[in-house]
C-alpha cells in the first residue's frame, strides 16, 4: 500500500524538481486566488477573470514597444492595463447607471481593441500574449517568487479588509449610509483581483490562473454554508486539483494546465449532484423534516 | 558613323538597359537572398516575408498581392512550406514564372510524434520543408532558380549561369567547412536539444541528432510526462547543447536545462534571415548556426 | 435638529422634492405622508445624504452621519450570500467599531438582545436566505436597534409585512419615542400615522402641511394633496419660483 502510494503519488515529486515547483506554484496560487475568487463569485463577477486576460494586452504591448521582449516590462504593463480597466469599470459602475458586468465588458473590449492596434502597428508578428502567459511546468524561480508574494500580499490584505469587503458585497447601501467608504474597499479588491490574475497569467497561463481562481470558489458554494467554510473548501479543492492534475499529467501523457482545471471541473460536476449544500441528490433524498 | 559616337551612345544606352530589371518576388528572406546572389544586377527582388519575420504566421495582404501581380518571377521554397501560396496565386492571377526552388529534392519525412499537430500553419503534410539547412540541397535550389530566371529573361541566361557557378563554389566551400567543424566533435556527442525542428536536414547531412522537447513547443501545452521523459533522456544521453527557438518557450527550456544540468546555447536561425549581424545573408546565417552548434556540443 | 431650506431634488429635471422648507422636531416621531410619487422617499434619501439636491440644502445641527440609522424601502441586500442572521445584525456595529475596532463581548450581547427583541433568536445562525420577507424586515429592525442611533429614518417599513410583524415593529417605534430618539418615517397607512406619529409632514412634492398630525391630516388638506398630485404634468415649463420661502 505504501509502495503503491509512493510510486503513484510521491515519486514524481521526489524525482523531479519541475514537478515540485509546479506543485508549490499551484498551492501558492490556490492560497491567494481562492479567496479572491470567492468574493468574485459572491459579487457576481465570475467572468471578470477571463475578460481580464484580454484586457491586459495593450499594457503588454506598450511594455514590449518600450523595452522589447522583456518579461518584467510586459508584465508590469499588463498589470497597469488591468488596473486601469478594473478601475475605470469600477468608477463607471459607481457613478453611472451601468452595472458592474456591463461596465467591465465595455472596458475590456476597448482595451483589447487598443491592444490589437498597438501590436499590429508595431509590425512585428511576435505573439505577445503567448510570451506573457507562462505554463505550470515552466515555473522558474522568478515566477514562483511572484506567485508566492502575491499570495502573501493577498492574504494579508484580505485579513485586514475582510469585514468591510463582505459588508460592501452584502449591503452597499448600508455601508454608504454609515459612511463606510465603500468605493475604497471595492477598488482595493479589484486591485487584488488584477494582481492575482496578472501574476497568475505570467507564471501559469490564463487557463490555470482563471481556472484555479474561479472553479474551486464556485464549487465551495455547494459544500459550505458560511464564508469561512467556503474559503477553506475553495483552498482544499484548488490544492487537490493542482496536485491531482499534475499527477495525471505525469502518468498519462496529457497537458498539465488543462488537466488541473479538468479535475477541478469534474469535481464541480460531481458536486452539483452530491454536495450537501445544494447538490441535486441530497435534495431528492428527502430527509424527514424537523418539528420546526 | 564615328566609332566614338557608337561607343558613347551604347554607354549612354546601357543604363537604360540595366533599368529594365527583372522584377522578382521571393516568398521569404532566405529565398530572396539566394535569388539575389544568382540574379545579381539583372533582378530586383522583393521578399514577402522579410528578415526577422515569421513565415509561419504570414497572412498575405492586398499589398502582397499587388507585388506579385507586378512581378515576372515568383520564387518559392515549395515542399509545403508556403501554406498560403494557392490563395495568393489565385488573388494575384500571377502569369509569370514560378520557381519552386525545392523541386527535385527528395524531402525528409516529418516524424509524426514530433509534429503532433499542425502548430505552424505549414501544410506540412508529411514533408519537412526546411531543406535549405543542407547546403547540398541549396545547390539544387540555385539550379532551379537559374532555370526560372533564364526562362523569364533569356538574354540574361549566361549571366545567371556565371553567377550561379560562383555561388555554388562558395556553397561547397561552406559545406566542407561545416563538415570539418562537426567532425571535430565525436559522433556520440553530436546531440542537440532544441524546440523547433527545422534542422532535420542539417542533422542528416552532418550526422547530428536533433531532439525536440516532445510536444513541448510553442502552442502545444506540455504534459508532465513528456517533460519528465525528456529530462531523463537528456541526462542519460548527456546532451550538452540546448538551444532556444524563440521566446515563447524560453522558460520551459530553461527549466529543463536547469534540471537536466545543461547550459542553454546561443541563437539558432531557422526560418529567416536577420537584420542584425550574424544572419544577414544565407551564407552568414549558416555559418553562425554551425559555429553555435559545434561550439556547444 | 434637522432643517430643510428650500430643498429641491430632481430626477432628470423633474422635481421630486420641490422647494421644501421646514424643520423636524428633535426627539419626536414625524411621519412623512402623501400620495404616490410625492417625493417622500426622495426626501428621506436627501436627508440621509444619498441624493444631492438641485437647490436648497439640508441643515443638520448636532447630528452627524454616524448618528443616523436608515432603513431603505427596498433592501438591496443580496440574500443569496452565505451570511447568517446574527452576522447581518452585527454589521450594525460598523459605525462604532469601524475597520479595526474589535467587536467585543458587549457588542455580541447587543446583537443577541436585538434579535431577542424582534423575536428571531432561534434564527441567529441560519442563513439570511432562510427568512421570509416579514422575518427579514424584523432582522433589519434588529440591526437598527444595534446601531443605537439618535436619528432613525424609515422608508415605508411596513410595506410587504404581515399585521403581526407590523404591530411588533410599531411597538419598537414606540420604544424609540420614549427613548427620545428622533424618528422620521415614510408611511402609507393613515391609521398608523394617527396612532403612532404625533408630527406629520404632508407633501405632494411640495409641502402641503407640516405640524401636529391632528391638524395636518384634515380632509381638505388631504384633498389638496391629491389635487396637487393630479396636476403633475410631463411637459412642465422651467420653474420660475426660486428663493421663495412659504
Amino acid at each position: 500500500m505504501i509502495d503503491f502510494l509512493y510510486q503513484w503519488v510521491l515519486a514524481p515529486f521526489v524525482e523531479f524538481a519541475f514537478m515540485r515547483r509546479a506543485l508549490v506554484a499551484c498551492l501558492a496560487l490556490a492560497l491567494g486566488s481562492a479567496p479572491v475568487g470567492l468574493f468574485l463569485v459572491m459579487r457576481r463577477m465570475s467572468l471578470v477573470g477571463d475578460a481580464m486576460s484580454h484586457a491586459v494586452l495593450p499594457g503588454a504591448a506598450v511594455g514590449f514597444l518600450i523595452a522589447g521582449l522583456s518579461l518584467p516590462a510586459m508584465s508590469l504593463g499588463g498589470f497597469v492595463a488591468g488596473v486601469l480597466v478594473a478601475g475605470f469599470a469600477g468608477l463607471a459602475t459607481r457613478f453611472t447607471e451601468i452595472k458592474e458586468d456591463a461596465s467591465f465588458a465595455a472596458f475590456y473590449l476597448l482595451s483589447l481593441a487598443i491592444g490589437v492596434l498597438l501590436v499590429s502597428s508595431s509590425g512585428s508578428n511576435v505573439d505577445l500574449m503567448h510570451l506573457l502567459f507562462g505554463s505550470v511546468l515552466a515555473v522558474d524561480d522568478a515566477a514562483l517568487l511572484l506567485v508566492a508574494s502575491v499570495a502573501s500580499v493577498t492574504l494579508l490584505t484580505l485579513a485586514v479588509i475582510y469585514r468591510p469587503l463582505l459588508l460592501e458585497s452584502l449591503d452597499p447601501v448600508f455601508l454608504r449610509a454609515v459612511g463606510g467608504h465603500g468605493s475604497v474597499w471595492h477598488l482595493l479588491f479589484l486591485l487584488l483581483v488584477v494582481l492575482n490574475l496578472v501574476s497568475g497569467f505570467q507564471a501559469l497561463g490564463t487557463l490555470m490562473s482563471v481556472g484555479l481562481m474561479m472553479l474551486p470558489a464556485i464549487c465551495s458554494r455547494l459544500w459550505a454554508a458560511t464564508v469561512g467554510g467556503m474559503l477553506l473548501a475553495a483552498f482544499l479543492i484548488a490544492a487537490l486539483a493542482g496536485m491531482g492534475g499534475l499527477l495525471l499529467s505525469y502518468h498519462v501523457e496529457l497537458p498539465s494546465g488543462p488537466c488541473i482545471i479538468l479535475l477541478a471541473g469534474l469535481f464541480y460536476i460531481v458536486s452539483l449532484f452530491v454536495a450537501p449544500q445544494g447538490g441535486v441528490l441530497p435534495r431528492l433524498l428527502r430527509q424527514r423534516h424537523l418539528e420546526s | 558613323m564615328n566609332v566614338r559616337k557608337i561607343i558613347v551612345s551604347s554607354l549612354l544606352l546601357s543604363p537604360l538597359a540595366a533599368w529594365a530589371n527583372l522584377p522578382v518576388v521571393a516568398s521569404f528572406s532566405i529565398m530572396a537572398d539566394i535569388t539575389r546572389e544568382v540574379g545579381g544586377e539583372r533582378v530586383s527582388v522583393v521578399s514577402l516575408v522579410g528578415a526577422d519575420q515569421d513565415a509561419h504566421v504570414f497572412q498575405p495582404k492586398p499589398a502582397d498581392v499587388k507585388k506579385l501581380a507586378e512581378a515576372k518571377v515568383f520564387v518559392v521554397n515549395g515542399l509545403g512550406f508556403e501554406g498560403w501560396i494557392n490563395r495568393l496565386n489565385k488573388s494575384a492571377n500571377f502569369k509569370g514564372v514560378t520557381v519552386t526552388a525545392g523541386n527535385g529534392i527528395k524531402p525528409l519525412e516529418v516524424a509524426e510524434d514530433e509534429h503532433g499537430h499542425d502548430e505552424h500553419g505549414h501544410d506540412h503534410g508529411r514533408a519537412d520543408p526546411h531543406a535549405w539547412h543542407n547546403p547540398q540541397h541549396v545547390l539544387r535550389y540555385v539550379d532551379n532558380i537559374v532555370a526560372g530566371l533564364s526562362r523569364a529573361d533569356a538574354a540574361g541566361a549566361a549571366y545567371y549561369r556565371e553567377r550561379a557557378a560562383a555561388y555554388k563554389a562558395r556553397l561547397q566551400e561552406l559545406d566542407s567547412w561545416a563538415g570539418k567543424q562537426f567532425a571535430a566533435v565525436p559522433a556520440a556527442r553530436r546531440k542537440v536539444l532544441t524546440s523547433h525542428d527545422a534542422f532535420a536536414y542539417l542533422g542528416q547531412r552532418y550526422a547530428i541528432r536533433f531532439m525536440a522537447p516532445q510536444g513541448v513547443s510553442t502552442d502545444a501545452e506540455a504534459s508532465a510526462k513528456s517533460v519528465a521523459q525528456l529530462i531523463r533522456q537528456v541526462k542519460k544521453e548527456q546532451v550538452k547543447a540546448v538551444f532556444i527557438e524563440n521566446m515563447s518557450d524560453r522558460r520551459l527550456i530553461d527549466q529543463l536545462a536547469k534540471e537536466a544540468g545543461v547550459k542553454v546555447g546561443g541563437k539558432l536561425y531557422s526560418d529567416a534571415l536577420s537584420s542584425q549581424p550574424g544572419a544577414r545573408s544565407y551564407l552568414e546565417m549558416f555559418r553562425s548556426n554551425v559555429t553555435a552548434l559545434s561550439q556547444s556540443m | 435638529m434637522i432643517r430643510l431650506e428650500n430643498l429641491t431634488v430632481s430626477y432628470r429635471r423633474h422635481p421630486a422634492v420641490h422647494h421644501v422648507s421646514g424643520s423636524f422636531a428633535d426627539g419626536q416621531a414625524t411621519a412623512i405622508f402623501g400620495p404616490n410619487g410625492a417625493g417622500k422617499s426622495t426626501l428621506l434619501k436627501a436627508i440621509m445624504g444619498a441624493l444631492k439636491p438641485d437647490a436648497g440644502r439640508v441643515l443638520m445641527r448636532g447630528v452627524v452621519r454616524r448618528d443616523m440609522a436608515y432603513l431603505p424601502q427596498q433592501s438591496e441586500i443580496d440574500r443569496s450570500l452565505p451570511v447568517s442572521v446574527i452576522d447581518l445584525v452585527s454589521s450594525g456595529h460598523w459605525q462604532r467599531s469601524g475597520l479595526f475596532g474589535k467587536v467585543g463581548r458587549n457588542d455580541d450581547d447587543a446583537s443577541w438582545n436585538a434579535l431577542v427583541t424582534v423575536g428571531l433568536e432561534d434564527f441567529a445562525t441560519r442563513p439570511i436566505a432562510a427568512l421570509s420577507s416579514g422575518q427579514f424586515q424584523r432582522v433589519l429592525f434588529a440591526r437598527i436597534l444595534v446601531q443605537d442611533a439618535p436619528l432613525i429614518l424609515l422608508d415605508e417599513p411596513f410595506n410587504a409585512v404581515d399585521a403581526a410583524t407590523t404591530a411588533d415593529l410599531l411597538a419598537l417605534v414606540e420604544r424609540w419615542k420614549t427613548e427620545g430618539r428622533t424618528v422620521i418615517a415614510v408611511l402609507h397607512d393613515e391609521q398608523q400615522v394617527r396612532e403612532h406619529f404625533p408630527q406629520t409632514l404632508l407633501m405632494a412634492r411640495e409641502v402641503i402641511a407640516w405640524g401636529d398630525t391632528a391638524e395636518v391630516l384634515t380632509a381638505d388638506k388631504l384633498r389638496r394633496a391629491s389635487d396637487t398630485a393630479a396636476h403633475w404634468s410631463a411637459n412642465a415649463p422651467v420653474c420660475r419660483v426660486d428663493g421663495v420661502t412659504p
